[in-house]
C-alpha cells in the first residue's frame, strides 16, 4: 500500500502505459504476423513489423474456408438468442417481481439452483436430449437450448425490483394487460438494463465454442469459433500457414473489439449491474 | 372457481413459460439425466443401459486418472481466482489512487463536484481501462490460437522474449512442468482487466468521508485499507471469488486449442476429463458421474462461500 501510495503521477503513468501495451501486444502479434510471409514468420529474431505488409493473405484466409457462412452463422444464432432471451427473461422477472401466484417461490428457489450448476456439466445429456427431439445439426438446436440464461433472468429481475409496483397497479386501474405493461411501462424505464442483457449476450454466443461444436456435425452450420478452430487443425493449416491463421484470428476477433469499443460504456456499465444482480 | 378466476390465475403461470419450458427441457431433465446415467453402463450405441448401482463411483474413486484431473483442477482454479482477484484488486488501487492535494478535504471535494463526478488523476485512465478489459470480450478460441502462436517453441514470442533476457527456452505447451502455467496466463490475461473493472466501480462506491475521518483519526493508508476499504469491497470480492471459480471449474475452450488436457494429462481438468470419456472414449457412465461430482463440487462451492458471506460479507 504505501509503496503504491508513494508511486507518483509520472510513474504511474509509465506502469499503465508499459502494462496496456503488454496485454494489447497479443492482438499487435496477431496483426502483424498475419502481414508476414510463410519465411519471414519463421525468421528468428521474429521481425516487430513485416518487410513487405501482404495485405492480401486476409482474404487469402477468408476465401480458405467459409467464413462468410461462420460467421454468417454466428451473427444469426447470437441475435436470435438475444431476441428470445429479452422476451423470456422480461416475462420470468415480471412474474417474480410484480405477479402474485402460488409457486413463485418453487420457481425463484428452481431458478437460483440452476445458478449453482456448472452448464458444461450437462453437456452429455443436454446432446442426449436434443438428439431424442431431432435437433441436433440444426439452428433451431443452437438457438432453443441457449434461449434461457439465469444471468440475463437475475439482471432483468434486479431491475424490476428497482421499478416501484405503482407503476404497475397504475397500469392495471388503465385497464392494460400484463403485457402491455410489461413492454410499454416496465422495459422502456429499465432499458439500460436490457442493453446490457443485449450486449453480454450477443458477446458471450458469438463467441461459444464448446456446446455448439458438440451438437452441429454439419460444416454449414458451424459457428465461427469451431470454424476457426477447424481452420486451424485441418488441411495442413496446423503450423505450415500461420500468417493466414493469424489472418482468420484476426477477422474473428475484429466485430467484437468493434462492438466493444462502440458500446464500451454500457458494456463496462454492465460492471455495476452484474455486481448488483449477484446480491439479490 | 369462475372462468376468469382461473384465466387470472394461470397468468402468471403462462408468463414464466417462455423460460420454464426450455429450462426444464434443456437445463433441469439434463441433471436428473445425468444422475441416472452414472448409474448405468452405456457406450451410445448399444440399445440397452446397463444398471451398475454404485459401481461407476467406485470405479472412478479407483482411478488414478481421476485424481489427477481434480489435482490438475485444483491447481487450475487457485492458479487462474487468487490471481485474477489480486492483480485486479491491485491494478484498480493503482488507477483509482488519488494523491491528497495541498489545498485540503474540501477543496478536492469541490473539484470533484466541479467536474461531475469522481476524479482520477490518472491521465488516460479510460484509455488504459479500455484496453485492459478489451481481452475480455474476445472469443477464447480465437485468442488461444494466437497464443499458441506466440507459445510457438523456436521462434514464439515467449521463446524470444527469454532468450532476449538470457534465459533458455521453455517447452510452454509442450513440457508436462509447463503446459498448466501456459494455459493459465492465457485465462489470467483474459480476465485480469474484467476483474480491475469490478474493483473500480467498488472502490468509487467507498464514502469518501469515511475514509477522510479514519485519516482525522491518524489511521495508516494500510489501516485505512485494511479496516475500511477491504471490509466495504467484500461483496465484490466474493463475487469475483464465485464467478471465477465457477467458470475456472468450466473451462474448456482454452485447454481445447492449446493442450487438449496433455502433456500426459497435465492440463486435464474435471470437465476435461469428463469430455473425453463422454465424447472420444464414449462412456457414457463413467462421464456422468464425473459430471455428478462437477456438480456436487460446484454447490458445495456456492453454498460456502454465500454462508461464508452471510457472516463476514458488509452489504451497505
Amino acid at each position: 500500500m504505501r509503496m503504491l501510495t508513494r508511486l507518483s503521477g509520472p510513474a504511474r503513468q509509465i506502469f499503465f502505459a508499459a502494462l496496456a501495451l503488454l496485454m494489447a501486444f497479443p492482438f499487435y502479434w496477431m496483426v502483424t504476423s498475419a502481414l508476414k510471409t510463410n519465411d519471414e514468420i519463421w525468421r528468428s529474431p521474429p521481425t516487430l513489423w513485416p518487410e513487405v505488409p501482404l495485405w492480401g493473405n486476409f482474404a487469402a484466409a477468408w476465401n480458405e474456408a467459409p467464413f462468410a457462412r461462420y460467421m454468417g452463422n454466428s451473427i444469426f444464432v447470437a441475435v436470435s438468442i438475444v431476441i428470445l432471451q429479452t422476451i423470456n427473461s422480461g416475462m420470468m422477472a415480471y412474474a417474480l417481481t410484480h405477479m402474485k401466484f402460488r409457486l413463485k417461490g418453487v420457481f425463484a428457489g428452481v431458478i437460483l439452483f440452476g445458478y449453482m450448476v456448472p452448464a458444461t456439466a450437462v453437456y452429455l445429456p443436454g446432446y442426449l436430449v436434443l438428439s431424442e427431439l431431432h435437433l441436433l445439426n440444426s439452428y433451431a438446436g443452437l438457438i432453443l437450448s441457449n434461449c434461457v440464461s439465469i444471468f440475463s433472468i437475475f439482471l432483468i429481475r434486479q431491475a424490476f425490483l428497482q421499478v416501484s409496483h405503482e407503476l404497475v397497479e397504475a397500469g392495471e386501474v388503465d385497464g392494460a394487460s400484463h403485457m402491455r405493461i410489461l413492454w410499454t411501462v416496465l422495459v422502456p424505464v429499465t432499458r439500460s438494463s436490457f442493453a446490457v442483457l443485449a450486449l453480454i449476450t450477443f458477446i458471450d454466443q458469438y463467441n461459444n465454442y464448446f456446446w455448439p461444436m458438440l451438437i452441429t456435425k454439419d460444416p454449414s452450420l458451424q459457428l465461427v469459433s469451431a470454424g476457426l478452430r477447424s481452420f486451424f487443425v485441418e488441411g495442413g493449416a496446423y503450423g505450415l500457414k500461420w500468417p493466414l491463421i493469424m489472418a482468420a484470428s484476426a477477422f474473428t476477433i475484429a466485430p467484437l473489439l468493434l462492438v466493444f469499443l462502440l458500446a464500451q460504456k454500457t458494456i463496462m456499465q454492465s460492471v455495476n449491474m452484474t455486481a448488483g444482480s449477484s446480491k439479490g | 372457481m369462475t372462468r376468469s378466476k382461473l384465466i387470472s390465475g394461470l397468468k402468471p403461470v403462462l408468463f414464466t413459460l417462455p423460460a420454464m419450458v426450455p429450462f426444464v427441457l434443456f437445463w433441469l431433465a439434463p441433471l436428473l439425466y445425468v444422475l441416472y446415467l452414472s448409474f448405468t453402463e452405456w457406450d451410445f450405441m448399444s440399445p440397452e443401459k446397463t444398471f451398475v448401482g454404485l459401481q461407476n463411483y467406485i470405479d472412478l474413486l479407483s482411478n488414478p486418472a481421476f485424481y489427477q484431473a481434480l489435482r490438475v483442477t485444483v491447481l487450475f482454479c487457485a492458479g487462474s481466482v487468487l490471481p485474477i482477484i489480486l492483480l485486479g484488486l491491485g491494478l484498480a488501487l493503482l488507477m483509482n489512487h488519488k494523491t491528497t492535494p495541498r489545498s485540503g478535504a474540501l477543496a478536492s471535494r469541490f473539484t470533484q463536484v466541479l467536474r461531475g463526478g469522481p476524479t482520477f488523476n490518472l491521465k488516460g485512465s479510460a484509455l488504459y481501462q479500455v484496453l485492459l478489459f478489451s481481452p475480455w470480450v474476445t472469443p477464447t478460441v480465437a485468442v488461444s490460437i494466437v497464443w499458441s502462436w506466440i507459445y510457438e517453441p523456436d521462434v514464439g514470442l515467449a521463446n524470444t522474449v527469454l532468450g532476449f533476457f538470457g534465459l533458455e527456452p521453455i517447452g510452454w505447451l509442450q513440457d508436462p512442468k509447463w503446459a498448466l502455467i501456459g494455459v493459465l496466463l492465457v485465462t489470467i490475461w483474459k480476465s485480469v482487466g474484467w476483474a480491475m473493472i469490478f474493483y473500480l466501480v467498488a472502490l468509487r462506491n467507498v464514502p469518501s468521508d469515511l475514509l477522510e475521518a479514519g485519516e482525522l483519526d491518524g489511521a495508516s493508508p494500510v489501516q485505512k485499507f485494511l479496516r475500511i476499504t477491504l471490509p466495504l469491497i467484500s461483496p465484490t470480492t466474493l463475487f469475483l471469488f464465485v464467478v471465477q471459480l465457477i467458470s475456472a471449474l468450466q473451462a474448456y475452450d482454452q485447454i481445447n486449442v492449446l493442450t487438449q488436457g496433455g502433456p500426459s494429462g497435465s492440463t486435464r481438468t474435471l470437465l476435461y476429463l469428463y469430455y473425453q470419456s463422454a465424447f472420444e472414449s464414449f462412456q457414457i457412465g463413467e462421464a456422468s458421474t464425473v459430471a455428478v461430482v462437477l456438480v456436487f463440487l460446484c454447490m458445495l462451492l456456492s453454498v460456502f462461500s454465500f454462508s461464508i458471506s452471510k457472516r463476514t460479507t458488509h452489504y451497505q
